[in-house]
């Protein structure tokens, strides 16, 4: 019988007893997560939760005290990087920078890291194939410093996608968009899920999107309080083991574009 | 018109003034985007440092004190802002104001060495000799190269810092690379412009280039040519119109940054104008 091959095989993340001090904070207290592959999955939990430390860990941007971080079966290094698709938060341009749509993206292409001496039409050429359903080709000759929230976004993602990566990090995407772009950009998140099969880590304290997005949960507070299937994870118990509060989920009754596995959004209460 | 060219001091200020006006330009581009300036003129200050200590060491032209010791104070400042919690801009103030203050100190020492404050302050470009013209030219061809070399995992640093460690960029290696490209620049420049002046240099060829510009590359051109057109410009009338050179080159790229305010305002004005039905 056919093995798969060794890269399927490998968990898309692994940690196992994670440590992390910063000042005199335990951040992190021994998280211990595994993503198989495939999976489109939420990291939620309160502000000062770890949730972003364990984000830079994963990017090598943090150094652990004690325990192991792999993804796509490889310890966290410049190689396996390669293959892993990050969006951040924001990306704080100073107005006076005047890079394009166009000369960002290029700087993730092999082909097109010569964006200085080439044509225009020669890079569209090649960013073409990828920037299709991302609707950044209309934008590309804007200054990237002068995008709205919601553009930004779909040109980080873009951005992320032409190294074609296995692993897909996004921090807080929809910090600086508005309502409707967050459901489009939530939408556009699925769509490329489903049709590329790569794994996509959701960071977020938006826990309505982790309700209609996410096919699993990990509930961070310093260490994995619990995870599981959405409608496992965000009940009442475990969001007061990951939040410390009383959250109480309770359903809108009208139809979102809900594409998770649970088909109505819901949004949350303290009691 | 030009015959003040026939002087071979001019010729060495004018190809010393185009070799590093443009360096500076290019430089300046990511400088700004970065917000840097400040840094910049700390180590520019730096220098004066680096001139009394250099004196008092026996050289007569203090132009490897000044790189040494302006390349340990961008270097401490990098340290200082990783290894501290103090704020960027206290640290380059401490730095900057510390230098002045020790080389002023330093120099006090050596009263022979006074009368020369004046040449580092506002630079004295019409005294370079010819290997001068030849330390600019090569540097120049230096900085320029490994920019063009390193320029897309620059730009990437430049757009966002854990983007470009993503990337495979080694981020700290790149950062202390530009900071050194960046003192070598400025230590240079301080002969043609002076401590006081020579960030003008670093900072109004991308202000001037940003309002021409639609894109980087268009900005890191227009920057470079703005930085040839000012301090070649600013050699050239300062003969005729028997002003200090250093500071003309200053108000020349003064003068094209009023211009260029001008221009932007009539392009944006242009672009508001609705077309007719």
């Amino acid at each position: 019988m056919a093995q798969p091959p060794k890269n399927l095989a490998t968990p898309a993340i692994e940690i196992r007893d994670a440590r992390v001090r910063l000042g005199d904070t335990d951040v992190l207290r021994g998280v211990t997560m595994m993503v198989p592959r495939g999976r489109m999955v939420a990291l939620i939990g309160p502000n000062g939760s770890g949730k972003t430390t364990l984000l830079r860990c994963l990017l090598g941007l943090q150094g652990l005290d004690s325990g192991e971080v792999r993804i796509l079966g490889e310890p966290v290094g410049p190689k396996v990087l390669s293959r892993v698709g990050y969006v951040p938060q924001r990306l704080q341009l100073e107005p006076s920078f005047t890079i394009s749509v166009r000369e960002f993206l290029s700087l993730r292409r092999r082909d097109t890291r010569g964006w200085f001496w080439q044509s225009h039409r020669r890079i569209d050429s090649m960013l073409h194939g990828t920037l299709g359903e991302l609707g950044v080709e209309s934008i590309l000759d804007r200054p990237l410093a002068g995008l709205s929230g919601g553009q930004l976004q779909r040109v980080l993602i873009a951005y992320s996608l032409l190294a074609e990566p296995e692993l897909l990090l996004l921090d807080e995407p929809t910090a600086g968009v508005d309502t409707p772009g967050e459901q489009s950009f939530y939408e556009l998140i699925s769509s490329i899920h489903a049709r590329l099969g790569l794994t996509v880590v959701l960071v977020s304290h938006d826990l309505a999107m982790v309700f209609r997005q996410a096919t699993w949960v990990y509930a961070l507070n310093g260490v994995i309080c619990c995870e599981g299937h959405p409608e496992e994870v965000l009940n009442a118990d475990s969001l007061k083991a990951a939040y410390g509060i009383h959250v109480t989920p309770y359903h809108h009754h009208h139809h979102g574009a809900a594409s998770g596995p649970v088909e109505q959004p819901i949004a949350f209460k303290r009691r | 018109m030009l015959e003040f060219l026939a002087e071979p001091f001019m010729q060495r200020a004018l190809l010393v003034a185009l070799a590093l006006g443009p360096i500076c330009g290019f430089l300046g581009v990511f400088v700004t985007a970065r917000r840097m300036a400040f840094f910049s003129d700390t180590i520019s200050h730096a220098a004066l440092t680096g001139v009394a200590a250099g004196f008092l060491a026996g050289f007569e032209e203090p132009t490897i004190p000044v790189l040494l010791y302006c390349s340990l104070v961008a270097v401490a400042m990098l340290w200082l802002r990783e290894r501290t919690q103090l704020l960027n801009d206290t640290i380059m103030a401490v730095l900057l104001s510390s230098s002045v203050a020790g080389g002023v100190v330093l120099l006090s020492l050596q009263r022979n060495r006074w009368a020369e404050l004046d040449k580092f302050l506002l630079g004295d470009i019409l005294s370079v000799n010819w290997t001068d013209v030849g330390v600019a030219w090569g540097v120049a061809f230096f900085v320029a190269g490994v920019l063009l070399w390193k320029l897309t995992p620059l730009v990437l640093l430049t757009t966002h810092e854990d983007l470009a460690h993503v990337g495979g960029i080694r981020v700290r290696a790149m950062n202390y690379g530009f900071v050194i490209l960046l003192t070598v620049a400025v230590s240079l420049s301080i002969r043609a412009l002076g401590i006081l002046l020579v960030t003008s240099l670093i900072v109004l060829p991308p202000a001037i280039a940003r309002s021409l510009s639609h894109n980087l590359r268009q900005h890191i051109m227009f920057s470079f040519i703005v930085g040839i057109v000012g301090a070649g410009g600013g050699v050239l009338s300062s003969y005729p119109l028997n002003l200090p050179t250093g500071p003309t080159i200053t108000l020349t790229l003064s003068l094209l940054f009023v211009l260029s305010l001008v221009v932007r305002r009539l392009r944006r004005d242009a672009t508001d104008v609705k077309p007719t039905a």
